[in-house]
């Protein structure tokens, strides 16, 4: 009996090994050492390169708390996020109700919805600058549209539209996914009784499959909530930060402060802090979504 | 309950793995600290050695790339390994310091330099520093010590495209007559009366951040001691930059400049290959750059056209000298690491400096594509560019003096910061005391220097 006992014990702990240790330690090693040596970072002066780090205690965290600009990054990156989740989602989950509807060709509709999703950031937003730059305002001049005459990126506040229109766009292809797994899993009959029953196309979509796809929503929100708030690689490409630092998010401004101004601590604790922040409002989005989906 | 306990751990964990991206650069720290006591990195034979060279001056990986073999057929047993700059040239330099790879012979900016001289081995008794121009090695030296040595003297100002100006004097624009913000605005007035705008700026934050501001901080002020003291009066607070005749009569300049501006339609665009297309092409008359624009300008200009530099005028003084000089700026140089390199490597990386400094063929290549005048005493090599000419012309003359003065007096992130606030004050979108303030407030920040 203790011999049988053993045995399990040790297949358990051997199916473990070999299944579950490699990424446990991959996990360990690159994201929970980081991490915490991130936070004793945030201790010290370090430039990112001298040789001797001095201890500071908490003067990193008082320059974080005590710096406007951070502030306004902050407000920015959740009006940005604001917009992009709602966009996103909202893209994704239309895209995925189009391609899931038999049309013709669905299959390579869903491959032209998802690649820019494969392409990257730095390289999208390259594409995106060019044409916000000079293909928007070519048409602007040649058509006389007067908004469209000077290049978005030069503005602030249509500077901040362009970021979330590409990020948008570029994030619904992999929500669009999401949905489709959700929305395939409707059961079918449950739509054929809804039509029987006299029920219009619309109906059908928010009386049945977006109640049945919550999980999938919840699912894309909680994605597009940590995408959106730590979004970089755009910002960086698309519009640096720029015009004079109005579209300057705080994972960007996190960048600048730890490697142009080579204040490595304070980006840390910059970093830190922010981490906090993103995690109490995606822990508070998925406990309430989570929460709807048990009373239901 | 345990669900959502479940569900909200699962969700931390992931907001810790995407949040990773924070944590890099510690990773990064972590072998970095690790390497000090660490052996040096660097593969080598008893017979041969290997350096790594890093560049930040982007774009010119041909010309690097022919200099290392040329170095390498003349050193057999030396092997160069080359590594570029990206778009984020401190980064890079600080993940390969991270890994325990520390260039051996790096080419970064004066600023940090400074900040890492640590690291850096002295070069003040080396052989070559005696083939480099005295004037060259003020940004490049620290407490009277050498840690670097400059790889070519830029000079900013004023490009003009000469057959414009030709055109707009009505016969042979001479550069000389220019000695006022007065006399520039009337060659302005002039070149405008032919249809062409007067002149261009790049509504970039490096450009106007660092070239064109930085200028407040300049020879205007005074002696490198004058230029300090007033850098630390505006940290400390006891001076406003509102309050100094340099900086409002180079804003007044600036403000002159504007309203002739190319890009007024849409002042931040910032392109510079386009700009450099419309001095080429005539559709403006000046640009406010640098020497280094031939690269940009070469491609588009013509045979035989001609084009020059100007300098910014800050006042009304015909005898003001400095009315009549263009800043020179010897924006990189190349240093030598000890902290991550073997003494043997450190010998090979001095041959390499020694070689890139006074070698006639890398001497060649650099005059050609970088088309700016080198600050090496044995240098006999002619420059193709005009910019790069006019350049050594105004150093022949006298007319020039030192954009930095000293390594530290601009903080590596004033292109960044104060940057922004100029491109806002182009923009129209602030007025020139609000300016004054936020510069102040950036200095307020920093350390005196």
């Amino acid at each position: 009996m203790m011999r049988r006992d053993f045995r399990k014990r040790f297949g358990d702990i051997l199916c473990f090994a070999g299944f579950g240790l490699p990424a446990l330690v991959i996990w360990i090693s690159v994201v929970l050492i980081p991490f915490i040596f991130g936070i004793w970072i945030t201790l010290t002066d370090w430039n990112g390169l001298a040789m001797q780090i001095h201890f500071v205690g908490f003067e990193n965290f008082h320059d974080v708390f005590s710096d406007p600009t951070m502030g306004t990054s902050f407000i920015k990156t959740v009006i940005y996020a604001f917009f992009t989740v709602i966009a996103s989602n909202i893209m994704g989950i239309l895209l995925a109700l189009a391609v899931t509807s038999g049309i013709k060709g669905q299959n390579l509709f869903r491959i032209g919805f998802f690649t820019p999703n494969i392409i990257g950031g730095i390289i999208l937003g390259y594409i995106w600058r060019f044409i916000f730059l000079y293909a928007f305002t070519a048409v602007g001049k040649g058509l006389e549209i007067e908004w469209m005459k000077t290049s978005w990126l030069t503005h602030p506040t249509r500077a901040l539209i362009a970021l979330i229109i590409v990020s948008s766009w570029q994030l619904s292809g992999y929500l669009m996914v999401i949905y489709i797994a959700g929305l395939t899993s409707v059961p079918k009959d449950l739509i054929d009784a809804a039509y029987a029953d006299g029920a219009s196309a619309l109906q059908i979509v928010s009386t049945v499959k977006l109640p049945l796809i919550r999980n999938s929503i919840a699912i894309c929100i909680f994605l597009s909530i940590s995408r959106a708030f730590m979004s970089f690689d755009m910002n960086l490409s698309l519009t640096a930060g720029g015009p004079y630092k109005s579209t300057e998010l705080i994972a960007y401004k996190i960048y600048q402060t730890a490697f142009t101004s080579m204040e490595f601590g304070k980006g840390q604790a910059q970093a830190i802090v922010f981490f906090v922040i993103v995690a109490i409002i995606s822990l508070l989005q998925v406990y309430f979504t989570r929460k709807g989906v048990d009373e239901q | 309950m345990k669900k959502q306990v479940l569900s909200m751990c699962l969700g931390l964990t992931m907001i810790i793995s995407a949040t990773a991206g924070c944590g890099k650069a510690s990773d990064a720290l972590q072998t970095e600290v690790q390497s000090q006591s660490e052996t040096p990195a660097g593969a080598e034979s008893a017979d041969s050695v290997e350096i790594s060279f890093y560049t930040t001056d982007t774009g010119k990986d041909q010309m690097f790339q022919d200099i290392i073999s040329d170095f390498e057929s003349k050193n057999p047993g030396i092997k160069v390994e080359y590594i570029p700059g990206g778009d984020d040239q401190l980064q890079q330099w600080m993940a390969l310091y991270a890994s325990n790879e520390g260039p051996t012979v790096s080419l970064m900016d004066p600023i940090n330099i400074w900040e890492n001289q640590e690291r850096m081995l002295e070069l003040t008794n080396e052989s070559f520093i005696s083939n480099i121009e005295e004037g060259a090695l003020s940004t490049m030296t620290f407490n009277d010590k050498i840690y670097a040595v400059p790889q070519t003297a830029a000079g900013v100002g004023l490009l003009y495209n000469k057959a414009v100006c030709d055109a707009a004097v009505g016969g042979n624009f001479d550069p000389t007559t220019i000695k006022t913000r007065s006399d520039l605005e009337d060659l302005f007035k002039k070149i405008q009366a032919t249809g062409v705008d007067a002149t261009c700026f790049t509504g970039v934050n490096w450009s106007l951040g660092s070239h064109f501001l930085c200028q407040v901080y300049g020879a205007a002020i005074g002696s490198t001691k004058e230029r300090v003291d007033y850098v630390n009066g505006i940290i400390s607070g006891s001076k406003k930059e509102i309050d100094n005749d340099v900086f409002n009569g180079y804003m007044d300049t600036f403000d002159m400049m504007i309203k002739y501006n190319h890009n007024a339609a849409d002042p931040l665009v910032g392109d510079v290959n386009i700009d450099a297309a419309a001095l080429g092409a005539g559709e403006c008359g000046t640009w406010f750059m640098g020497d280094w624009a031939w690269a940009f300008l070469a491609p588009v200009a013509s045979e035989g056209q001609e084009f020059g530099i100007l300098p910014i005028p800050h006042s009304d003084d015909a005898n003001d000298k400095l009315n009549q000089s263009i800043a020179t700026l010897y924006a990189k140089g190349y240093c030598i690491d000890k902290s991550q390199n073997t003494e043997e490597q450190q010998a090979a990386g001095l041959k390499f400096v020694d070689y890139i400094t006074s070698d006639s063929y890398a001497q060649e290549q650099m005059a050609t594509v970088c088309g700016q005048a080198l600050p090496f005493k044995n240098s006999s090599v002619k420059l193709e560019s005009p910019l790069g000419l006019s350049t050594a012309n105004y150093i022949t003359k006298g007319l020039t003096y030192d954009f930095y003065g000293t390594p530290n007096l601009y903080p590596s992130d004033i292109w960044y910061e104060c940057g922004a606030f100029m491109c806002e004050y182009l923009a129209g979108q602030t007025d020139r005391a609000t300016l004054a303030s936020k510069i102040d407030e950036y200095w307020t920040k920093q350390e005196a220097r």
